[in-house]
């Protein structure tokens, strides 16, 4: 933890990360205006004490709408990886310790996932479903485990090999017991690394679905469609396509940095580099 | 949405409106860019010529209008590709027999005159003398019943047939005269001549109309004829001198293929295209936003023949009950979503037909915004809050349906939002689901799998709306798919389909609106405003403008020479 508040990097992720998570679980109790509320007569207004953000094309608040977009995107990101390591961790850890067929079914099925594009594959399956929250979150943690698999299967091929592994199989413990107080543990600094970056990219991954219509649907407010809102008046209404983009922006900039700096800290190889 | 402004009064059918936005998703991120990169780098430097853009000029001949179209045709021949892009060079191209003129009332085109039988069974058209194709051949009457055996030709498969092969028997008994003979009267009749393009038989005859070439090298007899066509750029079309209705002032016509709005309002603010179709946003934002711009444009703001509705399933719960369909009508504030969602550029209707014209029933006014009465009237029909949740329930099931509309259509999807907000107000619960417009009309349209949809209706100028209302229209596919049964609307839409008398078939479709009016089968939303821009260098369009629309006598168009682009002539 120590060597964790040492690194600059990380600190200044943490910070980030830490300000966009707590904007949005305040968000009901700052939102300075109800998030879907339809004022015609206060259309597309430029940012003003009033209206911080100013308001989108429906009269809607934009700070309003921003803040529990947030809740939105960053709620899709969490759920998502937390899928998306579960599974990876699970076959990850059944391929490097069992090896063998159960090794090679499982990195073909790595190999078939990560050669087809991932992002199409997410498009063609929501578009077949119906867009909601949900499936977004779902489908992205689906189709995002593969790089988990192969981070734990690495440590578990190599943990296996070692005398304290080799020690307790010669004590008779189970598999499962082998599996999980002995290999897991051992191997999960790399997967905290992975999971950091992963929400990263799901935060970004549920902004394009939700720009192009296909994440959460309307009236309720994500950083993708308020971009996408923003994106037809963007000749003049700076503010709508601004803002978002700059959310989206901080908090996967917050996550990666604070991913490589956890790696920086973790990894003494990385040092070197 | 097509995009032209010239003979844009021709061959407007009844079609479920999709104008679907955004043709891809490569697209709209690309264009995404290209507005960010332009914003920053393109200054609106006052344009000198403005003054001499205001000065009247008189009527002269010659140059070159470049105007824009969102798709490349895919053939020539409209009636038989069926699509707008080709309809629309087609009508460059090809004349009918009948025209409307700009009051919308039918005039003679390559008809001289015709004559509806006593019995109302018979059509005599009478062709002008003396006219010919731009190759100099005489066209006769002979052309005109090749075309009609043409469309009506199982082979063929034109999507507009039905109309046509209602003629039981078609004459050309001498070069100027045809006679179509049908089984029972069918007023939409007159109308349906004139949007078929006559096409010259010896140019045709005995060809596949499917490979023809003539589909790309066509010969007509209209205003214009196709000089050039680079498929996906654009197509040149120069002036026929021979033309049966006397030459067009301007010298050749460029629609160049721009599928995406944004990039063509790109080209037209870099003066590269004198005329496009505006959305409500540029028409009353980004335009005004920009002065150099606005003072080299004449603006055009004209009602469409569409509107925007929200459409229930009447073969489901609770929509067969006409209290709710009224409740939801009264709950829904109309002039919010023209506001909110048209910047203002629509009105409230109160029938299906368009405002001001003769189908439009004055006596009707469009349901007020009335909150009070919507929750009296589902108490009425036995919806109250009894758990107090914030919405209506009968016998415990709550009121709470699914909305539908197609994804990319912004203007939709949002008023689909206000509507949503709106019908809470009154404890009624709605959920939005955008779909791909395909998946929307296949899977959940023509099944019947629907509660509500937002969607919009394109309407032909003859008043019959037969296939949208006609108990018997309701199959897979057809478009009745609300489930609409009226015996009372069904007699009224068989009366008027065999009245010829204007005045009384006038009285016709008032009654049917208000029929429709009282039984609420769905909200009008607003009828939409088509919005146009076209460069102040072209002279000559009729103001005011006329109900036939501003592309209307669009030969009588003409380029003043000082105001002309600086060609450079390739040899």
């Amino acid at each position: 933890m120590q060597r964790i508040l040492q690194n600059p990097m990380a600190v200044t992720g943490l910070c980030l990360i830490g300000i966009i998570l707590l904007l949005a679980l305040l968000a009901p109790w700052i939102a300075p205006y109800d998030p879907d509320a339809v004022q015609v007569k206060q259309i597309l207004i430029a940012p003003s004490a009033e209206h911080w953000m100013g308001t989108d094309g429906l009269g809607r608040d934009v700070w309003s709408r921003m803040l529990f977009g947030g809740r939105v995107s960053l709620l899709v990101g969490l759920v998502a990886v937390g899928i998306s390591t579960v599974i990876g961790v699970i076959l990850g850890a059944l391929a490097g310790y069992y090896r063998g067929w159960v090794d090679t079914v499982i990195m073909r099925l790595v190999d078939i996932m990560l050669s087809i594009p991932s992002f199409f594959l997410i498009l063609a399956v929501i578009a077949f479903l119906s867009p909601s929250i949900t499936n977004v979150m779902i489908v992205i943690g689906l189709t995002s485990w593969m790089g988990v698999t192969r981070l734990v299967r690495a440590e578990f091929l190599s943990l296996t090999q070692r005398e304290f592994v080799a020690a307790s199989t010669a004590l008779g413990a189970q598999d499962w017991r082998v599996i999980f107080k002995h290999c897991l543990p051992n191997s999960l600094t790399p997967v905290l690394v992975s999971v950091v970056l992963g929400i990263a990219s799901a935060v970004l991954l549920e902004s394009g679905l939700s720009f192009l219509g296909l994440g959460v649907q309307p009236p309720q407010a994500s950083w993708g469609n308020i971009l996408t809102d923003g994106k037809e008046y963007i000749q003049f209404a700076w503010w709508l396509s601004l803002y978002p983009g700059l959310a989206i922006l901080i908090t996967v900039l917050g996550y990666n940095l604070l991913g490589e700096g956890l790696r920086d800290v973790f990894d003494p190889r990385s040092h070197t580099r | 949405m097509t995009n032209r402004c010239m003979t844009n009064r021709r061959l407007t059918r009844m079609h479920p409106i999709c104008t679907k936005q955004y043709a891809s998703i490569g697209q709209q991120l690309i264009i995404g860019m290209l507005c960010s990169a332009l914003l920053a780098c393109s200054a609106d430097s006052p344009d000198q010529n403005t003054a001499a853009l205001n000065q009247p000029y008189p009527a002269q001949t010659g140059g070159t209008l470049i105007s824009a179209m969102p798709s490349d045709p895919s053939g020539m021949i409209g009636m038989v590709a069926g699509e707008s892009a080709s309809l629309a060079i087609g009508a460059y191209l090809f004349n009918s027999l009948l025209t409307f003129n700009q009051d919308l009332d039918l005039a003679g085109e390559l008809a001289e005159s015709w004559q509806v039988a006593d019995d109302k069974n018979t059509i005599t058209f009478k062709l002008k003398p003396g006219l010919q194709w731009a190759d100099g051949k005489p066209l006769t009457s002979a052309d005109v019943l090749f075309t009609w055996q043409l469309i009506i030709d199982e082979k063929t498969h034109s999507p507009y047939a039905s109309d046509y092969q209602l003629v039981t028997k078609a004459e050309a008994p001498d070069a100027h005269t045809f006679i179509v003979h049908y089984a029972q009267p069918f007023a939409p009749a007159l109308e349906s001549w004139a949007h078929l393009q006559v096409l010259p038989k010896h140019k045709l005859a005995g060809q596949d109309i499917h490979t023809t070439s003539f589909a790309q090298k066509p010969l007509g007899s209209h205003y214009y004829q196709l000089k050039e066509w680079r498929h996906g750029e654009y197509l040149k079309l120069e002036r026929n001198p021979k033309s049966v209705l006397g030459p067009a002032n301007i010298d050749s016509v460029v629609e160049r293929i721009i599928p995406d709005p944004a990039a063509q309002f790109l080209e037209l603010m870099a003066d590269n295209i004198d005329s496009m179709t505006l959305d409500p946003i540029t028409y009353a934002r980004i335009i005004p936003s920009r002065p150099a711009l606005q003072a080299k444009l004449n603006q055009y703001k004209e009602l469409g023949n569409s509107y925007t509705y929200l459409g229930f399933n009447l073969k489901r719960k609770p929509f067969d009950d006409v209290r709710v369909r009224k409740a939801i009508n009264y709950a829904i504030d109309k002039q919010e979503i023209i506001d909110g969602v048209y910047l203002g550029l629509g009105i409230a209707i109160a029938s299906p037909y368009k405002p001001g014209t003769r189908w439009s029933n004055p006596d009707l006014t469009p349901y007020p915004f009335d909150p009070a009465k919507a929750k009296q009237l589902l108490a009425e029909a036995g919806y109250v809050d009894s758990n107090g949740d914030g919405i209506v329930e009968r016998d415990g099931k709550e009121l709470s349906f699914e909305v539908l509309t197609n994804l990319g259509n912004k203007q939709r999807e949002k008023t689909a939002v206000i509507i949503q907000r709106r019908l809470k107000e009154v404890g009624i619960e709605t959920r939005i689901r955008t779909l791909e417009w395909a998946s929307l009309l296949t899977n959940f349209i023509k099944p019947g799998d629907f509660d509500a949809v937002v969607m919009g209706w394109g309407l032909s100028l003859d008043p019959d709306q037969y296939s949208i209302w006609h108990s018997s229209q309701q199959g897979p596919g057809q478009f009745n798919f609300i489930g609409y049964n009226n015996p009372a609307v069904d007699k009224l839409l068989e009366q008027g389909r065999i009245e010829f008398d204007p005045e009384k078939r006038m009285q016709i479709y008032h009654d049917f609106a208000k029929v429709l009016y009282e039984d609420s089968p769905l909200v009008y939303l607003s009828a939409g405003y088509g919005l146009t821009a076209i460069h102040k260098r072209v002279q000559g369009i009729m103001n005011p403008v006329p109900p036939a629309g501003v592309g209307y006598d669009s030969h009588k168009w003409y380029l003043p020479e000082p105001l002309r682009r600086t060609q450079i002539q390739a040899e």
